[in-house]
């Protein structure tokens, strides 16, 4: 369980990340279904949607980064992609862009180069200063 | 090839556009002092997320940011274990000589070949993007200068052998 600081914030915060969890393996079984009628963009939109939760369980993200993950490795159009993708998911994208970037894994490396690329010339540099200074809400 | 470098790069020259927004902060401890913050890590309040840019497994990039000052540590690929030497004591020649580059940092980060450590002033005295071109000129510059450091020892030990071997003839 995460450590225990007191206080019933603690005993929601553990509840919750068991719900978290189950929601996000819900999530992942809806993301295989969408990927298999080759729907990419609206699976990264389902990854992204509901990751924003304010979450310090490491379990928790790292859950949610594999989904999010398999849905980024599965787009092969990124113009079309962003095209389709509302802008209000743009900064959750580059906060896990980033998470990606961080991994060293070269073919997740190409990819999330190329899409960084084109997000950037999308948001504009203030998409990356916002994940930059989000100490909060990190992915 | 070529490509993954020139995103790479991209990459690193939009994050850094992003991240060099420093202004002067004196210090909170200790009157009168101006530190960089970044170096110091004392009140997280002044610190923004460190970015991690990997191209692949051996190349990567650490970019932290704080309010008066900005740390980028480059990995530089290594192939073999004399590009390993060669990368060693190139790089080590110019951190000597830090004074000369002002940006520089005198060790790298642990983990790192090299680092810059920009401040608020250097971004007052210099201009902003000329500082990023710089950055971005010298990642593209060191793997030029390596490959050519390499192929002019293989070249001077093939002519020394050739030459001391033909005593023996």
């Amino acid at each position: 369980m995460s450590g225990r600081r007191g206080g019933p914030e603690e005993f929601v915060e553990a509840e919750n990340a068991e719900a978290i969890i189950l929601r996000i393996e819900q999530k992942s079984r809806k993301i295989e279904t969408l990927l298999r009628q080759s729907r990419p963009v609206e699976a990264l939109k389902t990854a992204l949607e509901g990751s924003a939760p304010k979450t310090m369980d490491e379990r928790c993200k790292s859950a949610n980064w594999i989904v999010v993950h398999r849905a980024i490795m599965a787009i092969k159009d990124v113009d079309g992609m962003l095209f389709s993708l509302d802008p209000e998911y743009y900064d959750i994208l580059m906060k896990y862009l980033y998470r990606g970037l961080s991994t060293g894994d070269r073919p997740t490396c190409d990819q999330c180069l190329q899409i960084h690329e084109k997000l950037t010339q999308r948001a504009g540099l203030g998409c990356i200063l916002r994940c930059l200074a989000d100490t909060e809400n990190t992915v | 090839m070529a490509n993954t470098q020139r995103l790479y790069l991209t990459c690193i020259r939009n994050t850094l556009d992003a991240a060099m927004c420093l202004q002067n902060f004196p210090c909170q401890e200790v009157e009168r002092h101006n530190k960089p913050e970044v170096e110091l890590k004392t009140s997280p309040e002044l610190l923004l997320n460190p970015v991690l840019i990997c191209r692949n497994e051996a190349e990567k990039c650490l970019i932290e940011t704080s309010i008066n000052s900005l740390r980028i540590s480059l990995k530089v690929k290594q192939a073999d274990e004399l590009e390993n030497i060669l990368t060693k004591k190139f790089l080590r020649f110019l951190s000597m000589r830090a004074e000369a580059f002002q940006v520089l940092r005198r060790k790298p980060v642990q983990g790192y070949d090299i680092s810059f450590l920009i401040t608020n002033y250097h971004c007052e005295e210099m201009q902003k993007h000329k500082l990023i071109d710089f950055i971005v000129q010298f990642m593209e510059d060191i793997d030029k200068e390596i490959s050519e450091l390499k192929l002019s020892v293989n070249t001077r030990g093939r002519l020394v052998a050739t030459e001391f071997l033909k005593q023996f003839i």
